[in-house]
């Protein structure tokens, strides 16, 4: 790309490895020492070679420095008395060394509910949606006909692209006790209307049901890239030994994807606290609110509608907190168990 | 190689972490440091130099800025340039030579959008909404000017503005101790509220009178389920005698209002009128306990509780003709001309069909009771960044002159009215350049809510043609059947309630959580969930409120 020719890069590879046997070896030490005043130079030349390449990290460090770093700052608000008419510089410290807002928050009944239906909602997603992709995708890849294949996997994927408040208005027109399809046609079989949506119990089981239905297909796709992945000589040598379907299964294709597992098992536990908006509050109504109401959710009421901006911002930050500490014990955890880990 | 690259990188941060930082305060100061020293400048309008004004007329043109809601309704025209903001431009430029720019915002996003233009600095000079907390949230930050100074020092000023609110709407916000008025309140000309209605039609094959008590109306609604088959035929199985949403202190008004002791004092009412549904009002819980008796009876649309704000499900079924009573705004079977209810039940059901207002629910001294709302409506404030109060006034004033907020409310005669033989005033429905995107033009008319000729008479009759497609015998029928006893508690202004601040949506939410949970719960659970429900709300900081509202008024009113 750089049209560097063969001889300018020998060139640039050799005080590199100058540099890198200097690490603790006092001998070479003197010879790095003794070609100190190039160090400098080393770097501008190294500079001049690949400018380009660092014009091109520009774009996306300046991308991450203005929309992810610099609104940073407003972090502080958090700490703060938020004003309207100060920058957040200025904004007086909240009371209790500025922790005024955290305590607030843990005092108050409905956002300890919301923390606790928060991490019930996204446990149970885990527990229940995350083999869910996997079974399937194991499911797939052993089906004879590919076409068959194909087009299941499309029709199961299909949902991931509807929105939840689609979801929510076509689970009200099936779900419904009195007036839902689905409850119409087990009035017909004399089964009692079963409160799917309006009974807390009941709510939960509909809730990660319709997550698993919506997510399902779409989180298969990267198993399914996985499972292509993996030698069929192995499959091969298995049928050799006399191994069955379920044998190759166990024995080849899990260990084949179990990086991926663990990949996407460590990012999943990093958002055990995050929390969807539209998910629950879409699907929740008055009748199961001390279930529903999720931490977004209490953001959403106490600090945009009831103008609580600091608690809303000490809230989002708490919340950022934890998942960091539980990807990071996620990542090393699964590090500790042999695996690569995310990083 | 890799050290090279990571210390390059963490130089390139920090550079551009600095840069970023370093220019982003320095850049934002200017704002904050210019709002927060106006209001010093503007708190004593007599340090700033003698406005150059003659006749009203300022000698040089100022320039305002003047929020506008827009409804992004189809058809519409822009709502900050078309026919009626021509007419004020014009016109403003014409008496007081200000030029008026209106800046349009989201009507239904409005408290977010001006939360954003406030704090950005970039906030219209005249700004409304229909959240006084917000604006006392703004004020408490200090992004709001103190409007008292400017409404003494202008008054002669301001002929129209004072004869149309009075000093009661203009100082209604004013703080007891420290004198500011953060926001002057809007008149609200019609104060009728909510109707009972009942399908007409049904009463009649079932040759019901219209129901005038509690038990009658209990009645009625047995006999129109026992009758399905009769009023629904093949789709008996839609029934639904009473409907309602999950808003059960709105929807349920009249009801539970009834239940209320006609002796209760206006400083009890005062105490415990946070809710704008009343729910803290003594005596509320035994009307909550009829909704669940109905409901258990199969009396009420049993999915009501699944559906939230702004769904239409319900509306839907109303406009099918499967609704055989609710309680909602006094007009709102008969809103919305052709998309409305009344039309489309007219289609679907027949000529015949229609929904009547009743009154049924009387209190313990035989009145039918209701509360209804104060005269006052939207809100209007200025931010701290208004540097024309004055020219800022003249706008409300103008506005607010009779002649002007007639042309607003009814158009040009032949276009967007005609004129009836008896005088009275006939909306049509205009396109194009000089279609309302509000009705009555509201959204211009900020002052006012609410059709005002000038003549109560008028406007009496003029009201009742306002519905394009439904007999007017309907609505002057509403109209009065919904003030009838009507009772008002009056403004107890003790200042800012520090605890009620935020608290609005949250607790709002509670109420109707366990309201909703009360009505649809077995009957030998009422109490347990009604009294677990209400104690929650109390602990959630209505005590907290009520108790700081009995301290404030004992300060001020004791």
């Amino acid at each position: 790309m750089l049209g560097l020719s063969r001889q300018q890069s020998t060139k640039c590879l050799l005080p590199q490895r100058q540099n890198m046997m200097s690490k603790g070896d006092t001998t070479v030490k003197t010879v790095t020492l003794s070609s100190s005043p190039g160090r400098g130079k080393k770097a501008v030349a190294y500079l001049k070679r690949y400018w380009t390449l660092y014009l091109l990290l520009l774009l996306p460090i300046t991308y991450f420095v203005i929309f992810k770093y610099v609104p940073m700052q407003y972090i502080q608000i958090a700490f703060k008395k938020y004003s309207i008419v100060q920058n957040v510089w200025e904004m007086p410290w909240a009371d209790n060394n500025g922790f005024e807002y955290f305590i607030k928050a843990f005092e108050n009944k409905d956002f300890l509910n919301a923390l606790r239906n928060t991490i019930m909602l996204n446990f149970l997603d885990l527990l229940c949606g995350f083999p869910a992709p996997i079974i399937l995708a194991l499911l797939l890849t052993e089906l004879p006909f590919p076409r068959y294949k194909r087009v299941t996997q499309t029709i199961a994927y299909m949902p991931h692209f509807l929105s939840w408040i689609i979801i929510a208005g076509l689970a009200k027109q099936l779900f419904a006790p009195t007036t839902g399809l689905v409850n119409n046609f087990l009035g017909k079989l004399g089964v009692d209307p079963v409160p799917f949506l309006n009974e807390p119990i009941w709510w939960v089981v509909t809730y990660i049901a319709l997550g698993i239905w919506q997510s399902v297909g779409w989180n298969t796709i990267i198993y399914l890239a996985a499972i292509a992945g993996i030698n069929p000589e192995l499959y091969e040598a298995a049928s050799m030994d006399g191994a069955g379907r379920l044998r190759k299964m166990w024995h080849i294709t899990l260990p084949g994807i179990r990086s991926t597992i663990v990949v996407l098992l460590i990012l999943s536990l990093g958002r055990i606290l995050g929390s969807e908006f539209d998910r629950p509050y879409a699907l929740g109504n008055h009748m199961v609110n001390n279930v529903s109401n999720v931490i977004a959710i209490f953001v959403y009421k106490y600090g945009i509608q009831g103008l609580q901006f600091s608690l809303a911002t000490a809230v989002g930050l708490f919340q950022s907190v934890v998942c960091v500490i539980f990807l990071f014990a996620a990542n090393a955890l699964a590090k500790r168990f042999g695996e690569r880990g995310v990083w | 190689m890799k050290r090279t690259i990571s210390i390059l990188l963490v130089c390139f941060m920090l550079v551009a972490l600095l840069a970023g930082c370093g220019s982003e305060p320095a850049s934002s100061t200017p704002t904050p440091g210019q709002t927060s020293s106006a209001p010093n400048e503007s708190q004593a309008p007599e340090t700033t130099p003698e406005p150059e004004i003659v006749d009203g007329r300022f000698t040089k043109t100022r320039s305002i800025t003047v929020e506008i809601y827009d409804r992004s309704n189809d058809g519409g025209s822009p709502p900050e340039d078309n026919f009626y903001t021509d007419f004020i431009k014009e016109g403003m430029l014409r008496d007081h030579n200000v030029e008026v720019t209106f800046v349009p915002v989201g009507r239904w996003t409005e408290v977010e959008e001006i939360n954003n233009l406030l704090a950005a600095g970039d906030a219209p000079d005249v700004c409304v909404t229909y959240s006084y907390p917000t604006i006392q949230t703004y004020a408490n930050m200090g992004g709001v000017l103190d409007m008292a100074p400017y409404l003494e020092e202008y008054k002669d000023l301001l002929p129209n503005l004072y004869e149309l609110l009075t000093e009661r709407n203009l100082f209604w916000n004013k703080d007891p101790e420290k004198g500011t008025v953060w926001a002057i309140e809007a008149l609200l000309f019609n104060n009728a509220r909510i109707s009972t209605f009942v399908r007409e039609d049904w009463l009649k094959k079932l040759n019901l009178p219209e129901p005038t008590t509690l038990e009658e109306f209990e009645n009625m609604l047995r006999a129109f389920k026992d009758n399905a088959q009769l009023l629904l035929g093949s789709e008996a199985s839609q029934m639904i005698p009473f409907s309602i949403s999950y808003d059960i202190g709105w929807r349920a008004d009249h009801l539970l209002s009834a239940f209320v002791p006609n002796d209760m004092t206006d400083k009890e009412a005062y105490i415990h009128g946070f809710d704008d549904r009343h729910i803290l009002y003594p005596g509320i819980k035994e009307g909550v306990r009829v909704l669940n008796k109905w409901y258990n009876e199969g009396l009420i649309w049993q999915d009501f509780n699944l559906y939230g704000a702004g769904d239409n499900t319900e509306d839907n079924l109303m406009k099918a003709g499967y609704v055989g009573s609710f309680i909602h705004n006094w007009d709102y079977p008969y809103r919305n001309g052709e998309e409305g209810i009344h039309a489309n039940m007219q289609k679907l059901v027949g000529p015949d069909a229609a929904f009547i207002a009743v009154n049924c629910f009387k209190n313990d001294a035989g009145l039918y009771r209701k509360f209804l709302a104060n005269p006052i409506d939207r809100k209007v404030f200025f931010p701290s960044t208004n540097d024309e109060p004055l020219a800022s006034l003249l706008y409300l004033d103008w506005i607010s002159k009779l002649e002007n907020r007639r042309f607003l409310q009814i158009g040009e005669e032949g276009v967007t009215h005609e004129v009836m033989p008896d005088g009275a005033i006939k909306l049509l429905s205009a396109t194009g350049d000089k279609i309302m995107n509000s009705p009555n033009n509201i959204d211009y008319t900020i002052t006012i809510n609410g059709l005002d000729l000038g003549n109560a008479e008028l406007n009496a009759k003029s009201l009742a043609l306002g519905y394009a497609g439904v007999d007017a015998r309907f609505i002057e029928k509403a109209w009065p059947l919904s003030k009838q006893d009507g009772r008002i508690i009056p403004q107890f202004n003790v200042g800012e309630v520090k605890s009620e601040e935020g608290m609005g949506p949250a607790l709002a939410d509670k109420r109707d959580n366990f309201l909703v949970q009360a009505v649809s719960c077995p009957p030998d659970q009422f109490d347990a969930v009604f009294d677990a429900g209400y104690q929650d709300y109390l602990n959630s900081g209505g005590q907290a409120i009520i108790d700081e509202r009995t301290v404030k008024f004992a300060e001020y009113y004791e």
